[in-house]
């Protein structure tokens, strides 16, 4: 019982950190259909604010106030993420729409610029983000412990959740969001200014990753490769959830998460890692479509 | 345009001609053996960069899981050079790794000929199991993509978890080439020899390459490339075509992996990576996707400025020079450096021209 438990624990908050890294690329890649390389660096970039920003309050304000820091580095992520996507989108992106794969390949250009310029500034050493007190420890119950950083990730998951619900369904910039991904000459034709939804979209789905990156940077040391190892499971869950549908978003990091962590009991957690993988891999070849698909008769959906 | 396609044999020959004295320099000390070692991998990287070439710049297919093929040609290699270097018994890692007895997957590659059955068959039966399913339920594009770089990433972490039978992150390590010892300047003849042989390899790959895309077959791959519904409407089962360039194009990724080892003398799944993967698409997209000889050009030009920046001070800078560069290319000049020469350039003097012509009407 406590070992069940203490599975299903670890399998939510390994799915919520899935989630979390993958919420971005639902949006960029779920809504815009722009598949961004560079998504993993994104979230190093949070990783990273969260540094700067620790080492900010180190520097200038006292110890009993140092936990405090935690608060600011969430909209600093997310605001660093945020401008460095819309940038991205304005100078790459919008010059390749309708050329996925090209875009595929130039935002892999701008990974490996965003790593080695993460190794210039901050070594390729790892660094530490020492967690805030409030988040140290965990509460016990069932025999077993919850620590309160990954309840924190699960409370930042859902909200998240819920801000996106909230921005796309119920705010007019979402209802020109739905519009322009949708049928985006009609939308021109009504007055939008779609290529400013465009880039404020692909924004918000950058800024999604820094966020992420800010409670990954709680979990272990922070490195160039930092975003790396959330990537390819993150574009796996979008895919296996089916592409523009947050909901499926939701599911397939819930699969991933949970079988992997039913996986590992069974054996080392890399062998986990890359079983779950060619399971959905096989998977997907059944169902190419993800789990959720929009019907659409389209020839080239 | 038949003009053309010569200008691009020519290159290539060029090329070839140019490699085939590198030896004579070599003995003649106008160059000295790393460098030698160094053009030999070369070779490798152009052998695989063709494979890339025909699936992404003639079909379209863009595929994140080369290195993985490259990684597995090369350790069929190096495990049958290994295996000659112990004669057989088990190695240290091995040993480390609890193992007493010779594993069953290492056997085969006792027997040289079985080697070079596998070094072809596991990566094509790999990728003709993956593809075949694949294309036949139609996932094209960018979806593809993921699915391929989730593989490599898979094979990846299996390769660092079964440590004892692959020596995880270390890699097989400490091998010779098929013709023995190549270092020093005592093994000249059979560093040459291995040379030769690779050379022959790329010139072989390239033939049949250009042979493949000049025919019928070329305009079907691209006619998948620019309309796949209406290939599929004009007949033809386009995947079908797609799923024989794809194993075709992972056998000869993993015959560049085979002649890599030769030269490097080691093999680590650091090749296996998603990044190692797409740097071999920055060669074809840099050299100039859909022309064989764009391929061979970004694989020596990439690698050569790599070769010669990446030490002391501007190791840095090199990575923000590659990551520039292919952004630019892909942004600007689609057609790469072979597409510079056969579109952009006779297009601009043919601009030019006319300008000047006009010029000359007005004045």
């Amino acid at each position: 019982m406590v070992q069940l438990v203490n599975a299903a624990f670890n399998g939510l908050s390994l799915s919520s950190i899935i989630l979390l890294t993958s919420l971005g690329l639902a949006i960029t890649f779920g809504l815009m259909k722009v598949i961004n390389m560079a998504h993993g660096e994104f979230v190093m970039i949070g990783a990273y604010m969260t540094y700067i920003t620790q080492q900010l309050f180190l520097a200038a304000l006292p110890k009993a106030s140092m936990s405090l820091y935690y608060f600011a580095a969430i909209p600093a992520a997310f605001l660093a993420a945020f401008a460095l996507g819309c940038l991205t989108e304005k100078l790459i992106i919008s010059r390749l729409y309708g050329r996925e794969i090209d875009s595929l390949l130039a935002t892999g250009g701008l990974s490996l610029v965003l790593q080695q310029a993460a190794r210039s500034i901050f070594g390729s050493q790892g660094v530490n983000v020492e967690a805030p007190d409030f988040l140290k420890g965990g509460i016990s119950a069932f025999g077993c412990t919850f620590s309160y950083n990954r309840i924190f990730i699960l409370i930042l998951v859902s909200a998240t959740l819920l801000a996106i619900w909230i921005l796309i369904y119920k705010t007019k910039f979402g209802s020109h969001m739905r519009a322009v991904m949708q049928n985006r000459p009609m939308a021109q034709c009504m007055g939008i200014n779609s290529r400013r939804v465009d880039n404020i979209t692909f924004g918000i789905g950058s800024g999604l990753a820094g966020l992420a990156g800010c409670s990954v940077a709680l979990l272990g040391s922070v490195d160039s490769t930092a975003g790396q190892s959330y990537i390819v499971n993150s574009f796996m869950a979008v895919v296996l959830g089916g592409v523009g549908k947050i909901a499926g978003t939701v599911v397939g990091s819930a699969i991933i998460g949970f079988s992997g962590i039913a996986v590992e009991s069974f054996t080392s957690s890399s062998i986990a890692k890359a079983i779950v993988l060619i399971i959905i891999i096989v998977f997907l070849q059944r169902k190419p479509q993800g789990l959720f698909t929009i019907r659409s008769r389209s020839l080239d959906e | 345009m038949k003009n053309k396609i010569k200008i691009r044999h020519f290159a290539f020959a060029a090329i070839a001609a140019s490699l085939a004295i590198v030896p004579a320099l070599l003995q003649a000390g106008l160059v000295d053996s790393p460098a030698v070692f160094f053009l030999g991998k070369c070779i490798a990287f152009s052998i695989a960069a063709i494979g890339i070439d025909l699936i992404w710049g003639f079909t379209g297919i863009l595929s994140l899981g080369h290195g993985l093929y490259f990684a597995l040609g090369g350790y069929a290699m190096a495990m049958h050079l290994k295996m000659n270097a112990t004669g057989g018994n088990i190695t240290e890692f091995m040993h480390t790794g609890g193992l007493t007895r010779l594993p069953l997957i290492w056997r085969p590659f006792l027997s040289p000929i079985l080697t070079a059955v596998l070094i072809f068959a596991i990566p094509a039966a790999l990728s003709g199991l993956v593809g075949g399913f694949i294309f036949k339920k139609r996932v094209k594009g960018v979806y593809f993509s993921i699915i391929s770089q989730a593989l490599t990433w898979a094979a990846y972490s299996m390769f660092i978890a079964l440590s004892p039978y692959t020596n995880g992150n270390i890699g097989i390590t400490d091998i010779k080439s098929i013709f023995g010892a190549v270092r020093g300047a005592a093994n000249y003849m059979n560093l040459f020899k291995i040379f030769y042989a690779s050379l022959a390899a790329l010139v072989l790959v390239y033939i049949m390459a250009s042979f493949l895309v000049e025919r019928k077959f070329g305009k079907i791959l691209a006619a998948i490339r620019d309309a796949e519904n209406r290939t599929y409407f004009s007949g033809y089962q386009a995947s079908r075509y797609k799923s024989f360039i794809y194993v075709l194009s992972a056998a000869i990724a993993a015959a560049g992996g085979a002649v890599f080892v030769n030269f490097n003398g080691s093999i680590t799944p650091s090749q296996m990576t998603i990044s190692y993967s797409i740097t071999m698409v920055v060669w074809v997209a840099i050299g100039g996707r859909g022309t064989i000889i764009g391929a061979v050009i970004g694989a020596f030009l990439i690698n050569l400025c790599e070769y010669n920046l990446s030490s002391g001070s501007m190791v840095d800078i090199w990575q923000y020079i590659i990551g520039a560069m292919f952004c630019i290319a892909i942004l600007f000049f689609k057609g790469g450096i072979a597409g510079l020469f056969s579109a952009q350039i006779p297009e601009l003097a043919r601009r030019f021209r006319a300008g000047r012509e006009e010029e000359s009407e007005a004045g």
